[in-house]
């Protein structure tokens, strides 16, 4: 007899207890006039994949499906830091990559990447081979002026990431030809973004961090 | 009594659970309705009057999708002339004329536009929630930008650095980055007035001249005399907020016609349940009778337990609307024409005091005919049947 008595006293308390924070907490409003249909989207967006038909194409066309896996290097920090020679970015505690596949057999990556350039932000889409060695890059996005466009997406200048390597040297002039003048930002940008990428796979590559895949792309 | 009655209801805790259960879903829907209507009028009314506008002048067109779109970012297909700024701002009454440009560059590959805003000075005085968060809070030169935060974050961009419109060939420095506001502001791209028309070949035209008056009293006259303005049309503020609480009006009457249908339903529901439990205590009932139980006492102890049900229904109904009031609103919000981000359900003491009592009364009419009904059994009847 005791026992519902209980159990209901405690159900109408833990009613009136919500009821009660809901009315206190809508009390409070923020004095922002004119709302977005839509909520602000998240700081610092993940760099999408546009156009994954085109790029498969064009990488990788024996490719039969791609599956997306994140892998969280948040374990790495400190490998990373020593091989980036920088501190990891808080975005670098994550890592999409889209495992290529013909049939069963893995035949490559496709990472993507948000860098700055000079005049807004450039996307790149790097196609990486099973054995982390670059088969080819392409900018997805980029707002440069148009000779600074131009400079950057000159096939022959990007042909010049094929075949790097996470531990590959990334000099502009040196190790990839140099570009001048406004071009060079961007440039640099962009180098420092396809290497980043290459650590980042080559990392988790070797720490056995593979989470399931899930199909994104047949 | 009261223990009695509840020890009645604990006894069959599944049947009264869905009888609550009901009840408490149509009390939610009740306090949901009337706490939205309550708070739309309230949001809608302080946020025009916090943005210190009372009227704006638009292409023509229709008046309040200008008015709605102008104020939520959006561009229009027409233009205003220059013209109908200059003649605004010698209106006697006019203490402030902000012209506005917008333009939108569609982007299709990223499924999204680039929204360019071009202002003049007067607009800081119609924006007082803008923050900046680095940088300047205007312009330094005319080729310059401020970014809104989303705006600066896609697209990477710091105070000092350099910007680009590839569609335009406009190259523009970085002269601040707005604090996130959670409004349209936060993805647009505002530059100077002058740079936004040259930018979009609109040289002397305006999407829209948001209009300040001396004296909220003037508002008749201004209107009056700024109709005049020839390829320009006034819509006062007034009249749009009139407009979406008619709209959102005629909305509401047909939500409250189907929560009144959601109360019958609950009414039938605690009926059934009051009922099915009169017939199975017949017996017990009867025993009352005859060892003394008067007629009230009886038709008061099924009374008893009705009133049991219909507060726990209104109590979970209370804390329902509270619980799912935020989902509520979000979906409001994505239907309405202007949205306002004040909150919209007011839960007030008020608006939950008369839906609790609506609750309370229909478990009180559910009880009249079981308690008519247990009142009138007959103790000899009864146990002889038995």
């Amino acid at each position: 007899m005791f026992r519902p008595r209980v159990l209901a006293g405690g159900a109408v308390l833990l009613l009136l207890t919500i009821t009660a924070w809901r009315l206190i907490e809508s009390s409070s409003s923020p004095e922002i006039p004119f709302e977005t249909k839509n909520k602000p989207p998240p700081p610092a967006p993940l760099c999408p994949w546009r156009d994954p038909d085109a790029d498969l194409k064009l990488f990788f066309p024996e490719a039969t499906r791609c599956e997306l896996e994140t892998r969280v290097l948040s374990g790495l920090r400190l490998e990373l830091a020593r091989r980036l020679g920088r501190t990891p970015t808080g975005d670098e505690n994550a890592l999409r990559v889209h495992r290529i596949y013909r049939d069963h057999d893995p035949i490559g990556s496709i990472l993507t990447r948000r860098v700055k350039g000079a005049f807004g932000a450039i996307e790149l889409v790097l196609a990486v081979n099973a054995d982390g060695q670059t088969r080819g890059l392409r900018l997805q996005r980029l707002r440069e002026p148009e000779s600074v466009a131009g400079t950057l997406q000159n096939p022959d200048w990007l042909h010049s990431f094929t075949g790097k390597r996470a531990d590959s040297p990334f000099k502009l002039g040196l190790d990839i030809p140099d570009v001048t003048g406004e071009s060079r930002g961007s440039a640099e940008a962009i180098a420092e973004g396809v290497r980043s990428l290459l650590i980042l796979l080559a990392a988790s590559d070797q720490s056995g961090l593979q989470s399931r895949g899930v199909p994104s792309h047949h | 009594m009261l223990r009695l009655a509840f020890r009645n209801l604990v006894r069959r805790p599944l049947r009264n659970g869905l009888a609550i259960a009901g009840l408490a879903v149509a009390v939610a829907v009740l306090i949901c309705l009337s706490a939205f209507g309550d708070g739309y009028r309230r949001a809608l009314g302080t946020e025009l009057d916090r943005m210190g506008l009372q009227m704006m002048l638009v292409p023509l067109g229709c008046p309040y999708d200008a008015a709605a779109r102008v104020l939520k970012g959006r561009t229009l297909e027409n233009s205003l002339p220059g013209s109908a700024l200059e003649e605004a701002r010698r209106d006697p009454a006019v203490a402030v004329a902000a012209p506005l440009l917008m333009a939108a560059l569609p982007r299709p590959q990223e499924g999204r536009a680039d929204m360019w805003v071009g202002l003049d000075e007067t607009a800081l005085a119609l924006k007082p929630w803008w923050r900046v968060k680095a940088g300047e809070k205007w312009f330094s030169d005319d080729a310059s930008v401020i970014l809104g935060s989303d705006a600066a974050e896609v697209e990477m961009r710091a105070p000092g650095d350099w910007f680009y419109s590839p569609e335009t060939g406009q190259k523009l420095r970085v002269a601040g980055v707005l604090e996130r506001s959670g409004t349209s502001d936060d993805s647009l791209f505002f530059v100077p007035l002058r740079t936004a028309q040259s930018m979009f070949q609109q040289t002397n035209r305006l999407t829209a001249v948001a209009i300040r008056l001396r004296d909220p009293a003037l508002l008749r006259e201004a209107s009056e005399r700024l109709q005049r303005i020839p390829g320009a049309q006034v819509v006062t503020l007034t009249e749009m907020m009139g407009t979406f609480l008619n709209l959102v009006g005629a909305v509401r009457t047909l939500l409250f016609s189907i929560a009144l249908v959601a109360v019958a339903v609950s009414v039938l529901s605690v009926f059934n349940t009051l009922l099915a439990a009169v017939v199975e205590r017949t017996n017990e009932l009867c025993v009352m009778r005859a060892v003394g139980a008067s007629r009230s006492q009886i038709a008061g102890l099924i009374a008893t337990e009705a009133l049991l049900l219909a507060c726990a229904g209104s109590v979970a109904g209370i804390a329902l609307a509270a619980g799912i009031g935020s989902g509520v609103e979000h979906l409001v919000k994505q239907l309405l024409p202007l949205a306002p981000a004040e909150r919209l359900l007011s839960l007030t003491p008020e608006n939950l005091l008369q839906c609790a009592g609506i609750g309370t009364a229909a478990g009180a009419l559910a009880c009249l005919y079981p308690a008519w009904r247990a009142s009138r059994l007959k103790p000899a009847e009864a146990l002889k049947a038995a």
